[in-house]
């Protein structure tokens, strides 16, 4: 039910790489839990309101204002592993490669 | 240093402001315990003796100043790894954020630094919280203080080890599908899971949001109770966080209340896939409780059988979503993807050498329920018997007040018995997946003096509460602790 194809499509858009070797293994773990979803297909949830989240609390609002002054500059750029300047540094998103290149520099 | 077994956060504040002993002298011995003993348990992935210290140090000053001071002053705790203290490494067991240093304080932490809390150092988990065993740790396993064969649980298995073995007078472990409360019912002692929205979020790193939730591990349930009523409450940083009336948390409980509370055993619960010697534990806690002429009453939650498959589909789902930020770009860059000659090379390497074997399963797993073509089929299907799950448990406090189950439905498992078949390592949270599925507190207590026929092993049992009724949970625990087995 889950092809070597399926797996990589999967793989490709949770940008991960799969190793060859554990690829067997791992479409059989996956074939076998969701085999076990299969059950859910018995449950009527015919006008059963979806649950959406962990609480039954909707639309929180408060002031669009900062709380607590947040992090300071110096402390928020060392989240990031690279930077320039006192700006944050990643490589182009777009370029007219038509892909993610990254800056020669 | 035979005293450490003894304390309790209650005991020790007692002792603190007796002048039996000094808030550094304690934070040492423990220091120096753990020298001794986690080369073996590994329940600590970094310790921070030189904060605990100047810590312990500082309540000692305050308390000559003062002479007096709050419940958790002094007192030393252990901190799961995926809670973030400020200038600390924070690694969630994962290599992805080997490293990382957390910029601030979770809001957890933030309320324990008020009280003058101790923090002895981070523990082990599963990586992100996702095991049932901490075997998923990138820093290597966790083992059980009962039997060094055998697995502690998980995720917060460093957690519950580390109060186990008198590692920690204390500690917070985090909650998505039984990670607090497994872990302690595998090790012997209290956890308790907060209702969903009890105590902030802030700075927990996030795993399944609809689900996660922080709480205490320790060795008593007023120990929990104190513990509780510390971290919880409003957060402007978590807007699922809420402040309710909880005024008389710490209110020592009464008999003639707690005889008015109606306990309820979910008939679904008590099946074959029960290991005969925690039924019968489970069945020696009713009777305890049945001593006290409290009331009970079979009760029915008939969707039980399908919480496993929801979560595992819903959890996933958000893991999925939660991870994706992890893309070497913010946080940390792996050495391996210094290298990387573009953006999706960068993230690529970042991901696959950074995340371990169940993380990427549950990212591919997430990934999958929630693509299109099988968006409606799986995830929306799971939201909607969520939903039942909880109109079950609706039904059921119109009946009692209390829900009374196992923990687990098995003792401490042996290392690596379930790590080949993942299937079957979730099978372990198939009853501490409903509270959470559902959101309501929940407590796993020890069943006194009890330890399976051919194994010295504990076992826990579960009071299930209604939402924001911890009170009720953890007065019932505090009885069952006084009365004899």
């Amino acid at each position: 039910m889950l092809s070597k194809k399926d797996l990589e499509n999967l793989a490709a858009l949770a940008r991960l790489r799969i190793d060859a070797k554990n690829e067997k293994k791992l479409i059989q773990d996956l074939e076998k839990i969701l085999g076990h979803f299969n059950e859910l297909k018995n449950v009527d949830t015919q006008n059963v309101e979806p649950m959406t989240g962990g609480t039954a609390f909707t639309n929180i609002f408060r002031e669009d204002d900062a709380i607590g002054g947040g992090l300071d500059k110096t402390s928020a750029l060392e989240q990031f592993p690279e930077k320039k300047d006192g700006f944050l540094k990643i490589p182009p998103v777009f370029s007219d490669k038509g892909g993610f290149v990254l800056d020669e520099e | 240093m035979a005293h450490l077994h003894d304390l309790t956060l209650k005991s020790f504040h007692a002792g603190l402001l007796r002048k039996d002993f000094s808030a550094l002298e304690i934070a040492r011995d423990f220091f120096d315990y753990i020298d001794l003993h986690d080369k073996k348990i590994h329940a600590y992935l970094s310790l921070l003796k030189d904060e605990a210290v100047k810590q312990a140090s500082e309540v000692d000053v305050a308390l000559a100043k003062e002479g007096e001071l709050g419940f958790l002053a002094g007192a030393p705790l252990a901190i799961k790894d995926n809670m973030l203290i400020d200038g600390t490494q924070t690694t969630a067991a994962s290599k992805i954020l080997e490293n990382y240093t957390a910029a601030y304080d979770a809001a957890v932490i933030g309320k324990l630094k008020a009280e003058k809390a101790v923090f002895l150092g981070k523990t082990n988990l599963d990586e992100f919280a996702m095991g049932s065993s901490t075997e998923n740790s990138a820093y290597g396993a966790t083992i059980n203080p009962y039997d060094e064969s055998r697995v502690p649980g998980g995720s917060s298995g460093g957690s519950a080890a580390a109060v186990a073995a008198n590692m920690a007078l204390a500690a917070l472990g985090s909650d998505t599908g039984g990670s607090v409360r497994q872990p302690a019912a595998f090790c012997g002692v209290v956890g308790l899971k907060p209702t969903y929205g009890a105590v902030s979020r802030h700075g927990l790193i996030a795993m399944a949001s609809s689900l996660d939730q922080i709480g205490p591990i320790t060795k008593t349930v007023e120990d929990a109770a104190i513990l509780f009523q510390a971290i919880r409450g409003k957060d402007e940083f978590d807007s699922t966080s809420v402040n309710n009336a909880y005024e008389d948390i710490l209110e020592p409980p009464e008999l003639e209340k707690i005889r008015k509370l109606k306990i309820g055993i979910p008939k679904e619960y008590f099946t074959n896939d029960l290991e005969s010697g925690v039924a019968e534990a489970v069945e020696q806690a009713i009777r305890n409780f049945k001593s006290l002429k409290i009331e009970f009453k079979e009760v029915s939650l008939p969707h039980t059988k399908y919480a496993l498959s929801v979560y595992y589909i819903i959890m996933p789902a958000e893991v999925s979503t939660n991870l994706a930020r992890f893309d070497g770009i913010r946080y940390a860059r792996l050495k391996e993807a210094e290298k990387a000659k573009n953006l999706l090379e960068i993230y690529l390497e970042q991901k696959s050498r950074g995340f371990g074997a169940e993380s990427k399963r549950r990212i591919l797993l997430g990934t999958f329920v929630l693509s299109a073509g099988y968006y409606d089929a799986y995830y929306g299907k799971a939201q909607r018997v969520r939903r039942l799950i909880k109109n079950d448990f609706d039904s059921a406090f119109k009946e009692v007040d209390v829900i009374l189950a196992p923990t687990t439905p098995d003792a401490a498992f042996k290392l690596g018995e379930k790590t080949a078949d993942p299937l079957q390592m979730y099978l372990s949270d198939i009853f501490t997946i409903p509270a959470s599925l559902t959101g309501l507190p929940a407590i796993s207590i020890p069943v006194k003096k009890y330890s399976l026929a051919d194994r010295e092993l504990p076992v826990g049992f579960q009071l299930i509460g209604r939402p924001f009724r911890e009170k009720d949970i953890l007065d019932l625990g505090q009885f069952y602790e006084k009365i004899g087995s």
